[in-house]
């Protein structure tokens, strides 16, 4: 306590600073952020608006405010200066500066507004919208962040405080300027297990399996609403607006009573709403009229705005359509987006689902397309070189290819049963040696001497599997525990270089072989992880997002027979490749979209 | 007996809906034949006689038992790059539509029809496809395939909505009440398509829209994993198949296609019954 106020006279002493860029952790909240108060002088404030208490370690509580975002802003900071200066207060311990708490956030605290973006499909363009709004305002200097009640999605990434959210979350974020997405922007997390049955992470964590019918019965009339609210509210309480996504359709009224991520969590919320149509299938007109259409009335005024979006060809055609459609549903059409030619990850495998191959490059890598494939936005980053996908689901899908991919899947043992079934297996041991093969997280664990399932967590039937026996490394599904966790690491091989990743998985690999990387922890001692046979091509690591830095990309692509041209060292990392993609998205819709009424309506003056 | 079907979308299954119809109706001894007033698509065959229709007629022609003639496809559309559009008519090359040039709407249409006509003396039953959405607000005065039709002939409707975006519930509902107030009750029945799962769970949706909209669904059937014609990689458009092996397999299909929609109660009755209306 003394130690912050300490810091806080250093700050007071110091005066307005605005954004510290020399602060080598700048910016730990969001772009643009005021680095004046790193540490409040209002701690601890007691404001639940801002903060809560959590058990701290000696059983006493501690005020936790890690997410309050307002002591950063601008106005507010600067504020709180003037009037430090104003009264003379030159201490932390001045009692005046709770009169200057109570009077800046009278000022300034207000509670966000939220919109929410629906779509008539799926892959309707949900996801991107959410993205290019979040970045339009956060361009407009607000503070914004993305919001998905519930995702079902297989694509996941952990947040700095080690909890699993949806990937395209944490894309959203990004988008909205956010440097630390969290558990709150998508608080229930569907990750399909098997046909019939998901686990069900809520904030970041493994909360159950849930059959589909126990889902929509026990959990989301139960937990589920009560979390969205909760989460909505806190959201709320901290931007100036959250931008929600819906999921699928709005209009599955089949459903609709049982569906917390479309229209109730946009009552929850207070939310508007906008409705996205992909125009590209046809029939887009007759989608958004049903759509506002099949909604109930109590909650079709929410509706204030139709976007229509990915159109090729000419904009002004589809406006052709419009005045009649505004007539008929009372729905102004906002925005007609083109087309945009983006690199952004996928969302799940709806976007897989009749692909085939994707990317031109001349180097073609196969990349085994689980039925249970997860996480495969891993190999996004490969097409920054000359790199062509083919998807494998037969073994002669693999004639021709330069190296292979095992990704990551949501059951290892099952896929694994069926990667062997289909006799992918064998034409892998065949290969073997004569191209690169890299295993991922669950592909990884199969290219081990064992899958130990003995208790039967994994595939259902207590066994003890023979892997790939590529490697001399042993798995074992030992109980129902996850590993959840972001690293930092060096390529122990080649010219080495950093690599960052994360992990998600069930299972613990015992390893038998030289390692491939070398984690580093700011609290443990570092690690070795992965595993590699340079002799034999054959490489494993459970960090996805290997690909993302440079350094393992080229490192593996080098061992590709010929070595086929591998592309000069492009200037951008991924993620930097990724906020051009962001930039030029939001441009896309900045000038398709009729912005001032779109701030209208975010405002609530329409 | 003649019947047309439309889709809420592209690609939401007209040409296999009207390919399995063909075939259930041959099987029958009905004598259909299939027939679509306008094709856009680069996948064309070429009949006997030399002309060219739509890749998607001809595999129906067979399905129904049938050498493809042109009359079953006679306006075929042929982006050929640039925004050129070639116009096919009766199998032969009409003429080039620059960019944006409006078409000669009435005289392909009145083509259409004359073809239409023919077919219909002919045969037992046309079975007619729509082309992409008929509800599309902005080009709907120029349609020939859809409201097109529907104007000119007296031919009655059914809807195919394809399931598996999302939405259906919506497109159907939607499309109904954009196709107008005069044609809106030939609209006689609509078809979910590529369902997974249990479709139990449809039920108080499918009422739902049937009384909203006095439509009947013919049936829900599931997602198959069949290639036909139109998706498949025939993007050449000049290939030939006759007596291929490809020819065959596609048939095999749609023999299997009509053995799952009767197995999954689709209501071939009713499509008889709204086809003789």
């Amino acid at each position: 306590m003394d130690c912050i106020k300490k810091k806080v006279n250093e700050e007071i002493k110091r005066g307005w600073i605005g954004s510290n860029h020399e602060c080598a952790y700048h910016p730990s909240h969001f772009t643009g952020q005021d680095c004046t108060f790193c540490y409040c002088p209002f701690y601890p404030c007691g404001d639940e608006d801002l903060g809560a208490n959590t058990p701290g370690k000696r059983g006493k509580p501690v005020w936790n405010c890690s997410d309050c975002l307002f002591i950063h802003r601008t106005e507010v900071a600067k504020y709180i200066m003037s009037e430090i200066r104003r009264l003379g207060i030159e201490d932390a311990a001045d009692p005046r500066l709770k009169d200057i708490f109570v009077d800046v956030k009278s000022k300034f605290w207000h509670e966000g507004r939220a919109v929410m973006v629906v779509g008539a499909t799926s892959d309707a363009g949900k996801s991107i919208t959410v993205a290019a709004i979040c970045r339009m305002l956060h361009r407009r200097g607000l503070l914004v962040a993305p919001f998905k009640s519930q995702n079902m999605s297989l694509n996941s990434k952990v947040t700095r405080s080690g909890a699993e959210i949806a990937m395209i979350q944490v894309l959203q974020a990004q988008a909205a300027g956010l440097t630390t997405p969290d558990a709150h922007m998508n608080p229930i997390l569907l990750k399909p297990k098997g046909d019939d049955i998901s686990q069900v992470i809520v904030c970041g964590k493994p909360f159950a399996d849930y059959r589909v019918k126990e889902y929509y019965e026990e959990f989301v009339p139960g937990p589920g609403i009560q979390i969205v609210k909760e989460h909505v509210d806190f959201m709320k309480k901290r931007y100036d607006y959250v931008v929600m996504e819906g999921a699928g359709s709005p209009a599955e009224i089949n459903i609709y009573e049982k569906d917390i991520a479309n229209m109730r969590a946009a009552e929850i919320a207070d939310a508007v709403v906008f409705l996205v149509v992909n125009v590209e299938w046809g029939g887009s007109y007759a989608y958004a009229l049903g759509t506002i259409e099949l909604i109930p009335e109590k909650d079709r005024k929410r509706i204030k705005g139709i976007i229509l979006n990915n159109v090729r060809g000419d904009p002004k055609k589809m406006l052709a359509g419009s005045g009649k459609l505004e007539e008929m549903t009372g729905v102004p059409v906002i925005g007609v987006i083109p087309h945009v030619d983006v690199m952004l990850p996928s969302e799940d495998s709806e976007a897989l689902r009749d692909t085939s191959r994707r990317g031109e490059g001349g180097i073609k890598i196969g990349v085994v397309k689980f039925p249970r494939i997860a996480n495969f936005t891993d190999i996004d980053p490969l097409f920054m070189d000359d790199v062509s996908i083919v998807y494998v689901q037969e073994p002669k899908d693999l004639d021709g290819v330069s190296a292979v991919i095992l990704p990551g899947t949501k059951n290892t043992v099952l896929d694994y049963r069926w990667m062997c079934d289909k006799g992918i297996s064998d034409r892998l041991k065949e290969m073997k040696g004569k191209v690169p093969i890299l295993g991922i997280c669950g592909g990884y664990q199969m290219m081990g001497a064992t899958l130990d399932d003995s208790l039967g967590i994994e595939g259902g039937t207590k066994e003890v599997l023979e892997g790939l026996g590529f490697f001399d490394n042993r798995s074992t599904f030992a109980e129902y525990k996850k590993t959840i966790a972001n690293r930092e690491a060096v390529l122990l091989k080649g010219d080495g270089g950093q690599v960052t990743g994360y992990e998600l998985h069930m299972g613990q690999t015992e390893v038998g072989e030289e390692p491939l990387f070398r984690v580093d922890s700011m609290f443990y001692p570092s690690w070795n992880e992965g595993s590699v046979r340079e002799e034999e091509k054959l490489f494993g690591t459970y960090l996805h997002g290997c690909f993302d830095l440079q350094a393992f990309r080229r490192y593996f692509l080098s061992f590709v027979d010929g070595s086929v041209s591998v592309r000069d060292a492009p200037a951008k990392s991924y993620e930097e490749l990724l906020e051009d993609s962001l930039d030029t998205l939001a441009d896309a819709f900045e000038e398709n979209i009729d912005v001032e009424r779109m701030m209208r309506i975010l405002e609530g003056k329409e | 007996m003649r019947i047309l079907v439309l889709g809420t979308s592209s690609s939401a299954g007209k040409t296999m809906m009207c390919a399995m119809l063909c075939r259930y109706f041959a099987r029958k001894g009905l004598d259909p034949v299939p027939f679509k007033a306008s094709n856009l698509s680069l996948n064309s065959y070429a009949t006997k006689d030399g002309g060219e229709i739509g890749m998607g007629q001809a595999f129906q022609a067979w399905s129904a038992g049938l050498e493809p003639e042109t009359d079953m496809n006679p306006v075929l559309l042929k982006p050929s790059g640039n925004g050129i559009i070639q116009a096919v008519v009766n199998g032969k090359p009409y003429r080039d539509y620059k960019r944006g040039e409006p078409m000669d709407r009435k005289e392909l249409l009145g083509e259409a029809v004359k073809a239409y006509d023919r077919l219909r003396t002919k045969h037992g039953a046309i079975i007619c496809e729509g082309s992409g959405s008929p509800a599309e607000i902005n080009i709907m005065d120029r349609d020939i395939a859809n409201t097109g039709l529907m104007e000119v002939t007296d031919v009655p409707a059914i809807l195919v909505g394809d399931i598996e975006r999302g939405g259906v519930f919506a497109a159907i509902y939607g499309t109904w009440r954009i196709i107008p107030d005069h044609l809106r009750p030939r609209l006689k029945g609509f078809i979910i398509n590529r369902f997974r799962g249990d479709a139990s769970i449809l039920k108080d949706a499918i009422d739902q829209i049937e009384s909203m909209t006095g439509m009947k669904c013919l049936g829900v059937l599931p997602y198959v994993y069949l290639r036909f014609p139109e998706e498949d990689s025939y993007s050449s458009s000049k290939g030939k198949l006759e007596g291929t092996d490809v020819h065959q397999a596609f048939l095999n299909n749609v023999d299997e296609f009509t053995d799952i929609a009767i197995s999954s109660g689709f209501d071939f009755d009713a499509v008889e019954r709204i086809a003789r209306e």
